[in-house]
């Protein structure tokens, strides 16, 4: 979306790095400063690859070193003992590191957090170890020597002012990443994998992308590390050197490429200019240690971020000031009279039986509510449709088509919508951002181009009401209208089928007489609503009919009136008048 | 007058770095005493290096900024000496070095002056005292894979190819902070060598290394690299060492000069020295005694001088310089004799 | 088949020292969620306070010992008050970060106050070894496999046994259930960090007359101590006890059987195998989060 602002952003961007670009290509320096300034602007690109994967995407990669070196010695062993131009040896390196990226990435599918990170050690200290005793090809630990720089930059000066220019270019990728369709899902899968799953997002392809465009990154910067320095052993990509990015990424900020910027210059400058601290051995990394529990303590969103945060109001967009659209739901994608048919759904946990061999369906067009009592099985039979679970056994068939085996993104493409109990907001971004990942997803027909999914957002957000607001961040919501805007982004997917979890939960009265309303207006509109919640005034109200579940299986099934009348159901669930001679 | 240092004053090598500067600052107040160089007092100039390789780049070129520094000391380490070679060349001012790797003074770069005898004649020494004087013909090698290990153990068994009769039955490399050497030892034992050879970096897997051979009940020869004859590799086995043979291009007993050395390093470091700090010592003494001799700061005078240096008794040994920059060309053999180190022979290689 | 046993021996012995800093790791992880990457250090601090007490202040062994230990538990709490406490409610990430910003912290401020020498500690026995036919048993080996003994079966009947035991596993399981029933977690917590620095403490000791006392022993111990309880199951004991014997075995035989420079490739090799195909480990349950 081309805004002034944007258009602003750009031209002083480049201004600025033409100004950078030029100043180190043309002021006399001394070699110290160069090299020194090498070292920040090929260190930079590498940080910025951390800014996508763990600032952005929330992954945490400890083997960036790794990837640095894999550029590096593509740098030196193709410069220097296959003869190869520097670019086709850069290519090479970054090439490598893609895969290798990707390839790590893809562990992912299994594992996160602490075992992420076990991971992408291992994974480093394998790298290096092969660096050190594959001799035959990486010279081991003598290193790589003679390495070659590009024709016209062979003089060290002229060389900074490619890797600035180069740092500059990558920067801006990474600038403007967030705001990309790309970057808005790995944002997504950051604040909330779950919910970015059922918002339509692939999560896995997101994560393997943020890796390997992480490793890239790594990989270039590694190269021109290579050729600025002529000389790479292995010691300087060792796990180490992974944790010198990784505190350079936190210390400027995790998130932005400037924040990168700052913590590489500050790692690299500082330590120079604090030489006299080395007189006693240990005394500066020893301090360097605990400045990094400092930074975790007092400035968890590093030096830029705590400047963002403070300027951060001064900054933020207006809202908008034309109507939105009225929204409009397409739900009727098929002409099959069932919305979604659920038969034989199982869902064993080991021995515990969550949900046993359930089946009912869900017309076209009806509200139909799921009850029962705590622990019944409504939750995780949600779970099960959207596929977060897969069921022991059964099918699920939306709108005609069996849906039992996809993943929860591809659900969504084919129509299915769903809000959480607990909500799951996408809390580091807007209302509007919110409801656009919500639109953003393959099979959602809007129109191209970035307008129209704000167009379709906010039209969402205006049939919730909340439209007026829509460029503050989510935090900034109470309880009841977060819940709001998480209905809102289930429907700028144009699902057909809607499933609600609880959406009462936590609502005062004045709250839910608006939610009854509201879904009302959805139901109106055509769309089919599948509904869990505990208050039973609501749910008489708005559904047409009711499974009743407990113990994992359905003990009722039908038309709303008849089943609140069945004995079993008000043994089970609904209860009856206390008996008033008991209480005589 | 200034001379630059980068030595390692953090980092893992930080030990060899204080040694190393003791070495160098005695030279500098022996020649500053005697009238220093040029009429001029020396003054010494440290960078520290970080024992890495980035680090060693960014002291020098620092130290190379200061125009009035006329000569520099280089580092110990042969990797942090490849690293800074491209800008030493580009400086074009002369580096003492103390690094081993043959490649230093063989890749054409003018600058580099080492001031002890490089891996390929310890390689020589070790082969030669082995078969010629101790008589044992079947080796057992283990060495470290890093720069110094590989190179040396290249060395060694090139040798011993030019001896007939020898014969190399096990030929080792282990990682460094390897913790255990069980498996080395029993490969040693299954190997049936009659004589063992090392090259080990690091002093504590010597230690852990050499009592694991006794405990395993190995008592073969042993001439190891000059590592095996540290004061910290001494501390640390005890007498697991005892009984070995070290090639070592400092031996205390080997030379007049050696033993003043010894006798003014004890007097200010209060340990005994070894090669961490003798040959800095004689680098700034061959060094200013160049550049006096040349009687100007020229660099290619100063290289010429220091070239023509010959039978200069230092403390590392005499001083010979070839056209290369090699300034020695043999190594002492030393024994361990229950903790004493006490010289053997000194074995001066053909080439 | 005396190689067999002998590798065997040394294989287990060094695979002692594994579990026993992998309990540290694991029981820090149980009680508040962080795997700690200063355990090594721990073990190292513990490692120069014998040094200081024993050979540079001549006290007696057995003195020097508890007083090491003493040490420790201050170090365990202050690690605590410092690094964990404060971001505990925080995410994983930055607690990392942290801990790893304690470990060279505490690295280099014992680099800056002891030197960089390495340095010798005696073992607990006189005789280094005894010849049991064709294997040699090192003594402070058997010391370790010994002791690691011992702390698994107090440490078993410590949490099953006792009430202390107990709270401190309701802690682990559920901080805020915890509270609500009256335990004092923050107590719970302190008592873990506190636990754990003495476990990392009694290893270091007890490697050091094997490794020598140096900066660095304790960083190579610990990242393969941490791929230990991954292999044996993270979070669980028993898991990480024979997560760090078969570590250790697995280590040695490959060293001599396939090759001695890449012993340290084939613990990560397991590792990313263990992780790729059976992430909790031997004994570990899977967890899944409540959606």
């Amino acid at each position: 979306m081309v805004t002034a602002r944007r258009v602003t952003g750009t031209i002083a961007y480049v201004a600025l790095s033409a100004l950078a670009v030029a100043v180190v290509g043309l002021l006399p320096m001394d070699d110290y400063t160069i090299h020194i300034l090498v070292q920040t602007a090929t260190f930079a690109i590498a940080v910025f690859g951390l800014t996508v994967v763990l600032g952005l995407c929330g992954q945490i990669n400890l083997a960036q070193a790794a990837f640095f070196g894999f550029g590096a010695y593509a740098v030196g062993l193709g410069t220097a003992d296959l003869h190869l131009n520097f670019w086709v040896a850069l290519a090479i390196g970054a090439g490598v590191a893609l895969v290798m990226g990707a390839f790590l990435g893809m562990t992912t599918l299994r594992l996160g957090g602490h075992y992420l990170a076990m991971v992408t050690i291992s994974f480093q200290q394998i790298v290096t170890l092969i660096m050190v005793n594959w001799i035959p090809v990486t010279h081991g630990p003598d290193g790589i020597g003679k390495i070659q720089r590009p024709a016209m930059f062979e003089s060290t000066h002229a060389f900074l002012g490619l890797c600035v220019f180069a740092m500059a270019v990558i920067g801006y990728i990474v600038w403007r990443l967030p705001q990309t369709p790309l970057g808005r899902s790995m944002r997504a899968v950051r604040d909330n994998e779950l919910a970015a799953g059922v918002a339509g997002i692939n999560v896995y392809r997101v994560k393997v992308a943020a890796f390997a465009l992480s490793a890239v990154l790594g990989g270039i910067g590694g190269g021109f590390f290579a050729g600025g320095f002529a000389y790479v052993s292995p010691d300087q990509f060792s796990f180490g050197e992974s944790i010198v990015f990784i505190t350079m990424t936190l210390l400027g900020g995790v998130s932005s490429p400037v924040g990168a910027l700052i913590g590489t210059a500050l790692l690299i400058v500082l330590p120079e200019s604090l030489r006299f601290l080395k007189s006693v051995p240990g005394l500066y990394l020893a301090i360097y240690g605990l400045s990094i529990i400092l930074i975790i303590r007092y400035m968890p969103d590093g030096i830029w971020g705590f400047v963002q945060n403070r300027v951060r109001r001064w900054f933020a967009p207006a809202a908008f000031t034309d109507a939105a659209a009225e929204l409009t739901l397409a739900p009727a994608k098929t002409d099959a009279p069932m919305a979604l048919e659920i038969q034989g759904l199982s869902k064993h946990f080991g021995g515990l039986k969550a949900v046993d061999d359930v089946s009912f369906s869900v017309r076209r067009g009806d509200v139909h509510a799921l009850i029962g009592p705590n622990g019944s099985g409504k939750t995780t039979t949600l779970n099960v449709l959207s596929g977060i679970y897969a069921a022991t056994a059964g099918r699920v068939v939306l709108s005609g088509r069996d849906v039992s085996l996809l993943p929860p993104y591809a659900r969504t493409a084919a129509g299915m919508g769903r809000t959480f109990q607990n909500i799951r907001l996408f809390r580091s971004m807007t209302a509007l951002e919110n409801v656009i990942i919500g639109a953003e997803h393959p099979g959602n027909d809007i129109g191209d181009g970035h307008a129209a999914l704000v167009e379709r957002a906010r039209a969402a957000l205006a049939f919730v009401g909340l439209e007026a607001r829509a460029q503050e961040l989510v935090t900034a919501f109470s309880y009841g209208h977060q819940r709001l805007i998480e209905i809102a982004r289930a429907l700028a997917g144009n699902p057909t089928l809607l499933l609600l979890d609880e959406p009462a939960a936590g609502l005062n009265p004045t709250e839910k007489q608006g939610l009854r309303d509201l879904l009302k207006r959805i139901a109106s509109k055509g769309l089919t609503i599948l509904i869990i919640d505990h208050d039973m005034t609501l749910v008489t109200e708005v559904a047409e009919r009711i499974t009743v579940l407990n113990f994992g299986r359905h003990i009722a099934d039908g038309v709303a009136a008849d089943v609140l009348r069945q004995p079993d159901v008000i043994a089970a669930y609904l209860g009856s008048e206390p008996d008033a001679s008991a209480l005589a | 007058m200034k001379i630059g240092m980068c030595a390692p004053v953090t980092g893992p090598a930080a030990e060899s770095g204080r040694y190393a500067q003791i070495g160098a600052k005695l030279a500098v107040d022996a020649v500053n005493k005697a009238g220093g160089v040029l009429g001029k007092q020396v003054e010494l100039i440290v960078e520290d290096d970080q024992t890495t390789n980035p680090g060693i780049v960014l002291a020098f070129s620092k130290l190379a900024s200061q125009t009035d520094i006329v000569a520099f000391l280089g580092s110990i380490r042969s990797t942090q000496l490849h690293a800074m070679a491209p800008d030493a060349l580009k400086v074009g001012k002369p580096v003492m070095i103390g690094g081993t790797d043959p490649a230093l003074t063989h890749m054409g770069n003018q600058w580099y002056f080492r001031f002890r005898p490089n891996d390929s004649y310890s390689g020589k020494v070790i082969a030669d005292y082995g078969v010629n004087t101790l008589g044992k013909k079947k080796w057992a090698i283990v060495h470290s894979t890093d720069a110094f290990g590989t190179a040396g153990g290249k060395a060694l068994t090139e040798a011993l190819g030019k001896i007939s009769g020898a014969s190399i039955a096990l030929d080792q490399g282990y990682t460094n902070q390897s913790q255990d050497f069980t498996p080395v030892v029993l490969a040693i034992k299954q190997s049936g060598a009659d004589i063992l050879g090392s090259y080990f970096t690091f002093e504590n897997d010597l230690g852990v290394f050499a009592r694991q051979l006794r405990q395993l009940g190995v008592t073969i020869p042993y001439v190891g690299s000059p590592s095996i004859v540290n004061v910290t590799a001494l501390k640390l086995a005890g007498p697991a060492l005892y009984g070995t043979f070290g090639v070592a291009d400092y031996a205390e007993d080997s030379s007049p000069a050696s033993k003043a050395f010894g006798k003014i390093y004890r007097e200010v470091a209060k340990v005994a020295p070894d090669n961490q700090s003798s040959w800095t010592y004689d680098a700034v003494t061959v060094l200013c005694m160049a550049i006096n001799k040349a009687g100007k700061t020229d660099p290619t005078a100063i290289r010429e001088a220091i070239l023509a240096v010959r039978k200069h008794p230092g403390a590392e040994g005499e001083y010979n310089f070839d056209a290369n920059g090699d300034g020695l060309h043999g190594y002492n053999i030393v024994k361990n004799e229950n903790g004493t180190i006490v010289f053997d022979k000194h074995i001066e290689s053909a080439s | 088949m005396d190689l067999v046993l002998q590798l065997l021996f040394t294989g287990l012995g060094i695979g002692a020292v594994y579990a026993l800093v992998a309990l540290g790791f694991v029981l820090i992880f149980r009680a508040t969620n962080v795997v700690n990457f200063a355990q090594g250090e721990f073990s190292m601090v513990a490692a120069y306070l014998m040094v200081v007490f024993a050979v540079d202040l001549q006290w007696p062994y057995g003195w020097s010992f508890v007083a090491a230990l003493a040490g420790m538990a201050l170090l365990g709490a202050i690690f605590n008050l410092g690094v964990y406490y404060p971001l505990r409610n925080r995410t994983f990430l930055p607690v990392i970060i942290a801990t790893i910003g304690a470990s060279i912290f505490l690295a280099n401020t014992v680099l800056a106050l002891y030197g960089p020498q390495p340095q010798v500690l005696s073992g607990w026995f006189a005789t280094p070894g005894i010849q049991v036919g064709p294997v040699y048993l090192d003594s402070q080996y058997l010391l370790i496999m010994g002791v690691t003994l011992v702390l698994v079966a107090f440490n078993f009947w410590f949490f099953e046994h006792t009430l202390l035991g107990k709270k401190l596993q309701a802690t682990s399981q559920d901080k805020e259930m915890a509270a609500l029933l009256g335990i004092p977690v923050a107590t719970m917590i302190m008592l873990t960090f506190v636990y754990s620095a003495l476990l990392g403490g009694v290893a270091g000791i007890l490697v050091a007359p094997i490794l020598f006392v140096s900066i660095q022993m304790g960083s190579t111990i610990a990242l393969k101590a941490f791929a230990a309880t991954i292999i044996g199951g993270f979070g669980d004991v028993k898991g990480a006890i024979i997560g760090g014997l078969a570590l250790g075995v697995i280590e040695t035989f490959g060293a001599a059987y396939i090759s001695v420079p890449y012993k340290d490739g084939f613990a990560f090799l397991v590792l990313v195998a263990f992780l790729i195909f059976r992430p909790q480990g031997i004994f570990g349950e899977r967890v899944a989060e409540k959606a």
